[in-house]
């Protein structure tokens, strides 16, 4: 597979931080890639280096197998950016910002109409193109925000955090735009904390802390990293004390708590573990309001690796 | 063209602004023309005279009360002393004229008898004062030569009599070059706010972090953007100096085809390149909208007030003229001052207008080279 980025030792100090710690990884061509971490992590400082915004201490970055530098325009010609927050004039509607944006990239004016026309298309801003945007709706804002960074067609985009403060229907509208873009052969980099999108969303992911890389890989290959396989939750009420010693000794039960109302289990092996505890909770007669089994997070990975909870 | 597109559009937002202020130009430059009327008009004026005579009214003194009551307002008091300084204080008299006893016998004995006077101090007591000093001399001169009484007061009514016709050989059209003055002294005001409240606006605009950030990002050369922006208020300060000339020609059109007229337009448009490189400079320091309307006010209503755009500089304090003199719109101003009187046109009646100009010229480079060092010093931040 071609590479589209690749980073070497990269390493950004401010005074007396280290924002990026001798981070490396490549990107390559049509796949989705997450770079999943807390506030705080080296994220948007990495995605700022790769865009040339920030100098670095060391490393090297390469993009589509050349340096990337401030004044490479033939590499910032195939490169789209939608960052966190939304970049756009108050003073043009959204036709002519999108056209703006593109325009900085694409001089003719016939194709840029037709990327215009494609990029509201895209985001579904169809009914809203004449709309100022004091007139649009946060999720709605965020989809013109989307448009005008990818309105040029790039080969590479780059997504900073694109969701936050963004509302579940339109959260759910940009993860599908961003799936469209993906189809259309886009290589895509998305940043965010939220461990549920790049479950949906990537193909392969990169957990930050700290500046440094904790651990790569597909979603299969990073769960696996988990001790657990199994998550069983129940709700019960006044549970006594010795079931739940009783259920830490069954077979394959990693560890067992039981706080307020949720008696939670973890499982080393994932098999039958469900069946064996709702036979026991009939047998001794223990009513229960709901219960489920989970497959272990990539938030419980985060867990296992570093000792804290990814929104911590 | 994508910038200059998105530019105008911006720009076009604010059409109400810049009408508002062509409109200002217009109405108060129409009105202030009307008020400062300041042609060569000449009209005799008389002072507020009040003569208290305790002598004879007959002989030298008849005369000399004649005469000045033929060249003055006489106004009748009560002689009371309290009533008589209440007259002078409110301006009901100029002049008070108190004639000693026998002023007549010790005039023409030669004694110098001394006429007690109370003025105000103004234009018309220096006329009274004048008129005064003229007849006691006239009639002192003739005194030396002559004995008899009559004789002297005929000599000195007809030296008095006497008038010499004083005719002005000025050419120039000064009611019509003053009222072009004040229409081009009043433009500093408009010119500097509306293209300080506009390029502000549009340079917070484009030069918003966020949008800055994407367009660093994209493939244009930022530079070459930056010097687009630029281009583009160079434009808009150049179409707004155009307005405020075609403007000109409609209110004041005879004075306009004129070398003055020229020069009045010359001097124009050299005060819009410093106002544009102000803005420019401005825009660079503010990122902030809200910001805008108070430097409009601090800057171009501060310097029109300073360098006489609303007041003719004649009437400010002279520590006000030396702070103005550190201000653009002082030199623009003055040399509008100078156009409006000039005889002949050639190097040495145009080298202060030059010299002004060359100034103007001064604060363009050092108003664009501080923007320059802010540009480079806020990309070094980034």
């Amino acid at each position: 597979m071609k590479k589209i980025v690749e980073v070497k030792e990269l390493t950004k100090e401010y005074k007396n931080l280290k924002a990026v710690n001798n981070l490396s990884f490549e990107v390559e061509k049509g796949e989705i890639l997450g770079l999943l971490g807390p506030n705080g992590s080296g994220k948007s400082t990495t995605i700022n280096c790769i865009l040339a915004l920030l100098n670095y201490q060391k490393g090297l970055i390469k993009i589509f197998d050349k340096p990337m530098t401030p004044e490479a325009y033939d590499i910032k010609r195939k490169i789209g950016v939608i960052f966190q927050d939304v970049a756009v004039f108050d003073e043009l509607n959204v036709y002519d910002n999108i056209d703006y944006f593109c325009g900085l990239y694409v001089s003719d004016k016939q194709t840029r109409k037709k990327y215009v026309n494609d990029a509201i298309k895209l985001v579904g801003l169809e009914d809203f193109e004449k709309f100022l945007p004091k007139q649009l709706s946060g999720g709605l804002l965020r989809r013109l925000n989307i448009a005008c960074g990818i309105a040029h067609k790039p080969e590479l985009i780059i997504l900073d955090e694109p969701t936050v403060a963004v509302d579940p229907q339109s959260r759910n509208n940009i993860l599908s735009g961003i799936k469209k873009l993906r189809d259309t052969g886009a290589t895509i980099i998305y940043t965010t904390h939220y461990m549920e999108e790049v479950e949906i969303l990537c193909d392969r992911i990169i957990i930050l802390d700290k500046g440094s890389v904790i651990a790569q890989g597909t979603i299969d290959e990073l769960k696996r990293l988990a001790k657990i396989e199994e998550k069983v939750t129940v709700e019960v009420t006044d549970l006594e004390e010795k079931y739940v010693h009783k259920i830490s000794t069954f077979k394959n039960v990693e560890s067992v708590s039981y706080t307020g109302t949720l008696l939670l289990i973890t499982y080393k092996k994932g098999k039958n573990n469900l069946l064996e505890l709702m036979d026991y909770l009939k047998s001794e007669g223990i009513k229960y309001n709901k219960i489920f089994s989970e497959r272990p997070s990539l938030n419980d990975v985060f867990l296992e690796l570093t000792g804290k909870e990814l929104r911590d | 063209m994508t910038v200059f597109k998105a530019y105008i559009k911006v720009l076009l937002k604010s059409k109400f602004t810049i009408l508002l202020y062509t409109v200002m130009l217009v109405v108060f430059g129409i009105l202030n023309m009307q008020m400062n009327d300041t042609g060569m008009n000449y009209t005799s004026s008389k002072a507020d005279v009040l003569i208290i005579n305790d002598d004879e009214n007959k002989g030298v003194t008849k005369s000399l009360i004649d005469y000045i009551s033929s060249n003055s307002n006489i106004i009748e008091i009560e002689n009371d002393k309290e009533k008589i300084s209440d007259a002078l204080f409110y301006r009901d008299v100029n002049f008070i004229i108190n004639i000693p006893k026998n002023f007549r016998t010790d005039f023409l004995e030669g004694k110098n008898p001394q006429i007690e006077i109370q003025r105000t101090n103004d234009y018309p007591s220096y006329l009274a004062y004048n008129l005064l000093s003229k007849y006691i001399e006239t009639a002192g001169y003739y005194l030396e030569f002559i004995n008899d009484e009559n004789q002297i007061i005929k000599n000195t009514e007809e030296t008095l009599k006497t008038n010499t016709n004083v005719e002005i050989s000025s050419k120039l059209d000064n009611d019509g070059l003053s009222k072009a003055k004040t229409f081009f002294n009043f433009s500093n005001y408009t010119m500097l706010s509306g293209c300080i409240f506009i390029i502000c606006l549009l340079m917070t605009v484009f030069n918003n972090e966020k949008i800055s950030k994407r367009t660093i990002i994209s493939s244009t050369n930022y530079k070459a953007l930056n010097r687009k922006l630029m281009i583009s208020n160079g434009l808009f300060a150049i179409t707004l100096w155009l307005i405020y000339v075609i403007l000109s020609f409609i209110i004041l059109r005879k004075q306009m085809l004129s070398f003055h007229g020229l020069l009045y337009i010359i001097n124009l448009f050299v005060f819009t390149l410093t106002t544009l490189s102000i803005s420019f400079l401005l825009g660079k320091i503010t990122n902030n909208k809200e910001a805008i309307n108070g430097m409009v006010n601090v800057i171009a209503l501060g310097s029109s007030f300073l360098c006489g755009s609303f007041v003719p500089i004649e009437y400010l304090p002279k520590f006000v003229v030396n702070i103005a003199h550190l201000l653009p719109s002082y030199w623009f101003i003055i040399s509008n001052g100078k156009i409006s009187t000039l005889e002949s046109f050639n190097f040495e009646t145009l080298k202060p207008i030059l010299f002004n100009m060359t100034i103007l010229i001064i604060f363009i480079i050092i108003f664009t080279i501080i923007s320059n060092i802010i540009t480079k010093y806020k990309r070094k931040i980034a």
